[in-house]
């Protein structure tokens, strides 16, 4: 599948960045999951210009991926409720090893890698108790540690902040159990939070939106490198009113709330799928695959600086400039000026999409 | 400030044969929501009245219009959209599943300090959801734990005051669904809905989430696994009431698949078939509080009935919600 075009446009990437582990298969930029026509689900590598380096099978839908910060090894997980996650050697499509999680536990599609590649974290669900966990493992064989709470129910997306030293967690707010397929039980009651943990899980700081919000789900995280964090939000209460589906928010302040005019927000069914920081920090924007929409602000003055129209669009990662976006009909894209399409896949992609470095 | 995206920017899909969408809709609110919602007010009403009149919770009369009230519940109780969810109404009707006893601990709470909230209506309904609505009034009238915490006439207070709360959200719903109505037959100017597509939309998710919480909760959750069935964790087991909720889940949820197929008489005829299949299955059940999920011939039973539940939504996913003219993306649909 990589073309020399690829491979050296790979090796020119590889020579700007000491990530000797990634160079070797034409250092991907990207990592997306996605279902290809042949039913099969896979992990995808792929360039900055949207083209697929190289494909790997997953045992079952997958939703989000993790990319270590030196080895050429990604960690695939499995689609909320799913039990595995993979660790994929890039370089040689092989799977490594496999984590399973524990009796009692699920994982919801997320984790990170600690700063120095040794740990990974992983978002899970303890679902006797209706409590989030998140689950620790040594990179070197993959060995399950331990596990810590999440600081609330139905952790998702968890990211490492730029000391790196402390993970942040969307705690969802959503309670499920396998048993009940994805229903959510306990709408009336939920309480997300953004939660802020230390290395062995000692809380450091919570944030909850204000109660009228608390049937808006914190799912999706993206953080700048100077600390300030983006959250994602899917609204779970009465559909006749459209609160803001972006937040942004810094340690030991309150939280900014980000919307479009009431005529644009109201066509995003309550709904963003993910979120990403430009590169230059000075935008965000999320996806909104159920509005089919993909929404800019400026993150100074909280103002939408574009809405782009796109078919079921929901990946999103940061570009040298701008954002990269993919889509379930197969598109990848860019958003520069504007917004076109670079290439379109027979697949369709998945959730998200993961920048396997900082471009800066 | 919109940069259209006309290369991607598709229109959503046509019906893939006529119908008449405005006819449906006008006949889905006018036979299958505002009837449902006028029917539990009555009974709301009737149940208020009644626990004025004597609040004994052993008293026949009570727990007649209990039963009453609480299956004209059931028949709209997948309504879930504008009035019912305004202001949580509907979860303070039907508060469940429970998964962390809120309801228990909220009555006890209540009971403990005779609390003086009951005195007031408007008081009342500013307490915790779990504490009202039927569950929270099933657990005074038939938990034996109930029967003698506190004193009696706090109890009768109490009871009286959770059937007249829900006797107000009965008839808030079915008052605001006036006005509502107008929204989801007349889209686009002040409706919420845009389209006729969407409006339809909106009931279409309502037949497939009201199949999808029947089959994966009301059975899915007493079911657990083969290994660790959990009996207890049936909806409204106290007063022996979950067999028949999945009952009139069904009858109602096929008014509604039937008037949704109207203008598509196969696939009106698959659901209908679908249908009898699962409300046949769940008449011959004789298990009212699913204790036969412990036992493996009773077990099989209830797994055929959810296996009947789920055939339905097969073809309501695959046959009757692309033909409306309903489809959704890949990851529009996902959820996650």
């Amino acid at each position: 599948m990589t073309s020399r075009r690829h491979f050296l446009a790979g090796l020119a990437a590889a020579s700007m960045t000491p990530l000797g582990g990634w160079a070797a298969v034409g250092a991907p930029d990207y990592l997306a999951a996605a279902l290809f026509p042949d039913g099969s689900y896979r992990l995808a590598g792929l360039s900055a210009e949207g083209d697929i380096l190289f494909t790997l099978p997953l045992p079952a839908r997958g939703h989000a991926a993790a990319a270590h910060p030196q080895r050429a090894q990604a960690v695939a997980f499995a689609r909320r409720p799913g039990t595995f996650a993979l660790v994929i050697d890039c370089a040689t499509g092989a799977q490594t090893a496999r984590l399973d999680a524990p009796e009692d536990r699920h994982f919801y599609g997320h984790g990170v890698f600690s700063a120095d590649g040794a740990t990974l974290y992983t978002t899970e669900n303890d679902y006797e108790a209706g409590q989030g966990v998140i689950g620790v493992w040594n990179t070197g064989d993959y060995a399950r540690l331990g596990e810590f709470p999440s600081g609330g129910i139905g952790p998702h997306d968890m990211r490492l902040m730029p000391d790196g030293q402390t993970l942040v967690v969307a705690n969802g707010g959503i309670e499920t159990h396998p048993e009940t397929g994805r229903t959510k039980l306990n709408l009336p009651v939920m309480r997300p939070n953004l939660t802020y943990l230390d290395h062995s899980g000692a809380v450091i700081e919570q944030m909850e939106l204000p109660r009228a919000l608390h049937r808006n789900s914190i799912r999706h995280l993206a953080v700048r490198p100077d600390g300030l964090v983006a959250f994602a939000l899917q609204w779970q209460g009465d559909k006749t009113r459209h609160p803001p589906l972006l937040g942004l928010h810094r340690p030991g302040t309150a939280p900014r709330l980000l919307t479009a005019p009431e005529r644009e927000q109201s066509t995003l069914q309550g709904y963003a799928g993910s979120i990403a920081f430009a590169s230059d920090g000075k935008t965000v924007a999320i996806t909104c695959p159920r509005g089919n929409a993909l929404h800019q602000f400026d993150v100074e003055t909280g103002n939408l600086t574009a809405a782009y129209s796109l078919t079921d669009v929901c990946g999103i990662g940061s570009a040298e400039q701008g954002f990269v976006f993919t889509t379930g009909t197969g598109a990848v894209g860019e958003i520069t000026e504007g917004a076109h399409i670079m290439a379109r896949a027979k697949c369709h992609w998945d959730n998200h999409l993961i920048p396997i470095r900082t471009l800066a | 400030m919109r940069p259209l995206f006309l290369a991607l920017a598709l229109a959503l899909p046509l019906p893939a044969t006529a119908q008449d969408s405005a006819a449906i809709l006008t006949d889905v609110v006018e036979a299958h929501v505002l009837p449902g919602y006028a029917r539990l007010s009555e009974t709301t009403a009737t149940l208020a009245a009644t626990a004025q009149a004597g609040c004994d919770p052993a008293s026949p009369d009570l727990r007649a219009a209990f039963h009453g009230a609480f299956d004209d519940w059931i028949l709209v109780s997948h309504l879930r959209f504008g009035p019912s969810e305004r202001d949580d109404r509907a979860f303070a009707l039907a508060f469940w599943p429970d998964t962390k006893g809120f309801t228990p601990k909220a009555l006890s709470g209540l009971i403990s300090t005779s609390d003086p909230v009951v005195e007031s209506p408007k008081a009342f309904a500013e307490t915790s959801i779990a504490g009202r609505g039927f569950f929270a009034l099933e657990m005074m009238l038939f938990d034996p734990a109930f029967a003698d915490q506190g004193q009696a006439p706090y109890r009768c207070a109490l009871i009286r005051a959770i059937t007249t709360d829900i006797d107000r959200n009965a008839k808030a719903i079915a008052e605001d669904w006036q006005p509502f109505a107008e929204h989801v037959t007349h889209s686009g100017g002040n409706s919420p809905y845009r389209s006729e597509n969407e409006a339809l939309q909106e009931l279409y998710k309502a037949l497939s989430t009201g199949l999808q919480f029947t089959s994966e909760t009301r059975l899915g959750r007493p079911l657990g696994t083969f290994d660790r069935p959990r009996p207890k964790r049936a909806e409204a087991r106290r007063s022996a009431r979950s067999l028949r909720h999945v009952e009139l889940s069904l009858i109602t949820l096929r008014d509604l698949a039937m008037r949704l197929s109207a203008d598509h008489p196969a696939i009106a005829a698959d659901m209908d078939g679908a249908f009898d299949n699962a409300i046949a299955r769940a008449q011959a059940l004789n298990d009212p509080a699913f204790a036969g999920v412990a036992n493996p011939l009773g077990r099989l039973r209830i797994e055929a009935l959810q296996q009947s539940i789920n055939d339905i939504r097969q073809i309501a996913a695959n046959d009757l919600g692309p033909t409306l003219g309903i489809s959704a993306g890949f990851n529009a649909l996902d959820g996650d």
